[in-house]
């Protein structure tokens, strides 16, 4: 991208710090300073001079389907700024290329990473403190993280067709005990997040046994695929019974496929969120903007694009405006704490792919 | 003849510098990709996570040994079998089968899973396509097609002279093999042997989709994984170099042990028919082809029409069409020129060592991991200071150059040699100058060779973007691209469309591209 690369340098004015100044000077001076204001304002828009925010995410987020264009509208209107949202392969590659390019980052915002790698982002020190007061949200547990802003989740589960499987399993043991014709397709949890969620999920509901479990699901994997829509691509395909996915993924086909027919497995042992999440860079020379946008990004109107766009929950309850289709949250989450993923990952997938292998 | 036919050879030093300037370049090239890696490696703690290098070793190397010489065997058997048998819509087969390699892997793999998988058409028989087999038998499905392909061109080639003695002395349909078919083969097969080998050793996708889970893998999951994952850019580059090693002594043996064809004739139509035995079993064998290779890629078609009405009223696909045929016929006319220059600086030279080493770059670049080379080029355009959506297209023109290379090489590089060895009399007692050697001699026999090679070359720059993964330029649009896409946003109907009219494209080319730029030279002369 030839704006991500020359990012404008123009001094962004930001309107709302202005208006404010116009209030606290005297009306003696706030004649000539509105009149600056103005002009600044309308030189601004003349000259297409507007400062642009530039926001790292991963491909199908940015894509014409995903909620990329739709975000990007919606604070447009009321930013006078331009939104360039520039996409990488994957969260993790957007994450790399900001490492690479340390400092001298076009990007304002790095869009899509997830909780279970926010530890690490967190360590490369690269992300300033959002400094928002967060209220309102509707996540599965209550959001405390300084520097990282949610921007929607979902949880980890395996989905299935209901006229093909009729009883499905219903935890973790009960899949084990299924006969070894009963197959599910996972994801590589070293190339895609939603096969390192698996290994987060089976650790955090039995901590120590999770390599017995996954002993036990050895002879149900049909495969790991690279990517999700590898895998959930066989799943169509009717290469296994249930995917890897999100208890989200049955929306997709019951509202844009008008297809009734899928549903996620219930597990007593309770589900793993997955939170996507949004930081601002410490290297972005567009600091307020970037922050306005976050505050944005929560708000009922910004949530409001993403549940058909990226088949995840809003971060912030939206009523009745959330498809119906969209299923209650579980009963029952699990979570595992920051530190110790991020200490712990490798040693997690090596200790899942060894007792598979 | 070809022994004592070196002295025959004529003078190019032109010829020579030029093989020389690519070839470095190239390895100039791969060299500057590592370097720029390590350069941005330097700050980083060098420890490495146990990564199980002997048994993944082990699994690739065998997977790849398996893939390369059941390929062959398929590609050898097919080629003979489409040599000597005529029938209506021949061309159209032929195009078929030469457009599975260049075709996106996923896609022939979901074409296969079509067919065998549980759900497919022949699901009741049970064929376990998940595992090493599944993983042996889509890179087969890939390349044996392919090897045919090429080794068909040199079964055709075969100077219409020569099987009219053979078939005067009444040769055995094995001895006519043996004798007349053999020789005009093996100097092909090396090369082939080389880029299936590297191909199945550095395979990702297909490997994770088929394998069944981590017993079956290839080393670039764990190049993969230590650039994404960990970000250990040290580990990753060791890893490459690791890879690199052990794809070389494949590509130096090769390169070394390719003895230099002779033959080479227009082809010609056949009167030689064998009988009996031999022509039941080239029947047999093109039916177990036509099942095998055509079977999956059929199934990709008929998959694909239930989304073509979405796709066709996308905008989005017409610009991505567009984007895919330009960067494709770019590419394309890079990729010939490059062969030329490569496979006639290689015929020029009289030592085998000089041979070896002009030849082995091109090679090389297909041994480098896909990550490293998305992560070397990102960081190699940002250290020039060039804006990535400048770079982004001339960073995937040359990267699929490179890529289709090899492919050129096996397919140019041994009609060159045989002309430069068969010819080198004629051309020196007609004291020819090294543009009339090529205009007056080399293009006319070669032009429908070098149509397979933009054929391929067009058709490779449909097939991958992932060099530029970090460069984020999603206004700058291929099919596949597209098609990953749709995938990734549950438009499973839309992707397949996708995939079908990648593969119509690509066949179109390869039945296409061929006989116009034959036609072309013939018309000429």
């Amino acid at each position: 991208m030839a704006r991500a690369a020359a990012p404008s340098r123009t001094i962004y004015v930001n309107p709302r710090r202005m208006a404010a100044t116009l209030k606290d000077t005297g009306m003696l001076r706030s004649a000539s300073l509105a009149l600056a204001a103005f002009l600044a304002l309308t030189a601004a828009a003349v000259a297409a001079d507007k400062p642009t925010l530039t926001i790292y995410t991963y491909d199908a987020f940015a894509a014409d389907y995903g909620p990329g264009p739709g975000l990007k509208a919606g604070f447009e209107k009321m930013c006078g700024c331009t939104v360039d949202i520039v996409a990488a392969d994957s969260s993790i590659g957007a994450l790399r290329k900001v490492q690479l390019e340390g400092a001298t980052t076009p990007a304002d915002i790095v869009l899509g990473l997830d909780t279970s790698v926010a530890g690490e982002a967190r360590a490369t020190g690269l992300f300033a403190p959002h400094g928002l007061t967060l209220t309102g949200l509707s996540l599965p547990a209550r959001w405390t993280d300084p520097d990282f802003v949610p921007v929607d989740f979902g949880y980890f589960a395996f989905v299935y067709d209901k006229t093909k499987v009729k009883v499905p399993p219903t935890s973790f043991e009960a899949l084990i005990k299924e006969p070894a014709s009963f197959k599910v397709v996972l994801e590589d949890p070293r190339s895609d997040t939603p096969g390192l969620g698996l290994v987060l999920w089976i650790k955090a509901a039995y901590g120590d046994r999770a390599p017995e479990i996954w002993a036990g699901l050895k002879p149900h994997i049909a495969t790991m695929a690279r990517s999700w829509s590898d895998a959930y691509g066989l799943f169509l395909k009717g290469e296994a019974d249930m995917a890897l996915s999100y208890t989200t993924s049955p929306a997709y086909h019951a509202i844009a496929e008008n297809n009734p027919n899928y549903a996620y497995a219930e597990f007593t042992e309770g589900f793993y969120p997955q939170i996507e999440i949004a930081g601002v860079l410490k290297s972005s020379a567009h600091q307020e903007l970037a922050k306005q946008f976050l505050g944005w990004l929560v708000t009922p109107e910004a949530q409001a694009v993403i549940p058909t766009t990226n088949w995840m929950y809003p971060v912030t309850a939206l009523g009745d405006k959330l498809p119906a289709a969209f299923p209650a949250a579980p009963a029952k989450v699990l979570s595992l704490d920051e530190n110790a993923i991020t200490a712990n990952k490798a040693a997690w997938i090596e200790e899942a792919l060894a007792a598979i292998r | 003849m070809p022994r004592s036919a070196d002295a025959t050879l004529p003078h190019r030093p032109l010829r020579l510098a030029g093989g020389a300037a690519i070839a470095l370049a190239i390895a100039a090239l791969i060299g500057t990709l590592f370097w720029a890696i390590l350069h941005a490696a330097a700050g980083q703690a060098a420890t490495g996570p146990g990564v199980d290098l002997g048994d993944l070793i082990y699994i690739t190397t065998l997977q790849a040994v398996l893939s390369t010489g059941l390929s062959l065997l398929a590609g050898v058997a097919l080629a003979w079998a489409l040599n000597r048998l005529r029938f209506h819509g021949r061309g159209l087969l032929i195009g078929l089968f030469a457009s599975a390699i260049v075709t996106p892997g996923l896609v022939v793999a979901f074409g296969l899973l079509s067919v065998w998988g549980r759900a497919g058409w022949l699901g009741f028989a049970g064929v376990p396509i998940f595992g090493l087999g599944g993983v042996v038998a889509a890179h087969v499905l890939l390349d044996g097609a392919f090897a045919a392909r090429i080794l068909l061109a040199r079964l055709d080639a075969i100077p219409a002279a020569r099987l009219k003695t053979g078939q005067s002395l009444g040769l055995t349909p094995w001895t006519r093999f043996a004798v007349i078919d053999w020789p005009a083969l093996r100097g092909t097969l090396p090369g082939l042997a080389a880029i299936i080998f590297l191909l199945a050793f550095t395979s990702f996708p297909i490997v994770l989709l088929l394998g069944g889970g981590p017993a079956v893998q290839t080393l670039e999951i764990a190049i993969y994984s230590a650039v994404r994952l960990d970000f250990n850019l040290g580990l990753a580059v060791q890893l490459a170099l690791i890879q690199i090693a052990l794809c070389a002594v494949i590509i130096l043996a090769s390169a070394a042990l390719a003895p230099i064809s002779a033959s080479l004739d227009r082809p010609a139509e056949p009167r030689w028919r064998d009988a009996g035995w031999a022509r039941a079993a080239q029947w047999l064998v093109l039916a177990l082809a036509l099942f095998g290779f055509a079977s999956p890629l059929l199934a990709t078609l008929l998959d694909g029409i239930a989304g073509l009405d979405s796709v066709l009223a996308q905008p989005a696909f017409w610009n991505a069409v567009w984007t895919s045929l330009w960067i494709g016929a770019v590419s394309a006319l890079l990729t010939l020129a490059l062969a030329l220059l490569i496979a006639t600086g290689r015929a020029a030279a009289s030592s085998r060592l000089a041979r070896v080493l002009l030849g082995a770059p091109a090679y090389a670049y297909l041994a480098v991991p896909a990550v490293t080379l998305s992560l070397g080029a990102f960081i190699l355009v940002r250290d020039l200071g060039i804006g990535p959506v400048v770079a982004a297209p001339a960073v995937v023109v040359i990267a699929n150059a490179l890529l289709s290379l090899p492919f050129a090489m096996a397919t140019l590089a041994p009609p060159v040699e045989a002309i430069a060895r068969s010819r080198g009399r004629l051309i020196r007692s007609l004291n020819l100058g090294g543009w009339r050697q090529f205009a007056e001699i080399e293009w006319p026999l070669l032009a429908r060779d070098a149509g397979l090679v933009v054929a391929l070359g067009f058709c490779f720059s449909l097939g991958d973007l992932g060099v530029i993964a970090l460069f984020g330029t999603q206004d700058f649009t291929t099919l596949p691209l597209l098609m990953v896409r749709a995938l990734g946003a549950y438009r499973t109907h839309d992707a397949a469309s996708i995939a079908a009219l990648m593969l119509v494209l690509t066949i179109a080319a390869f039945v296409l591209l061929p006989r116009l730029i034959g036609r072309l030279a013939d018309a000429r002369t």
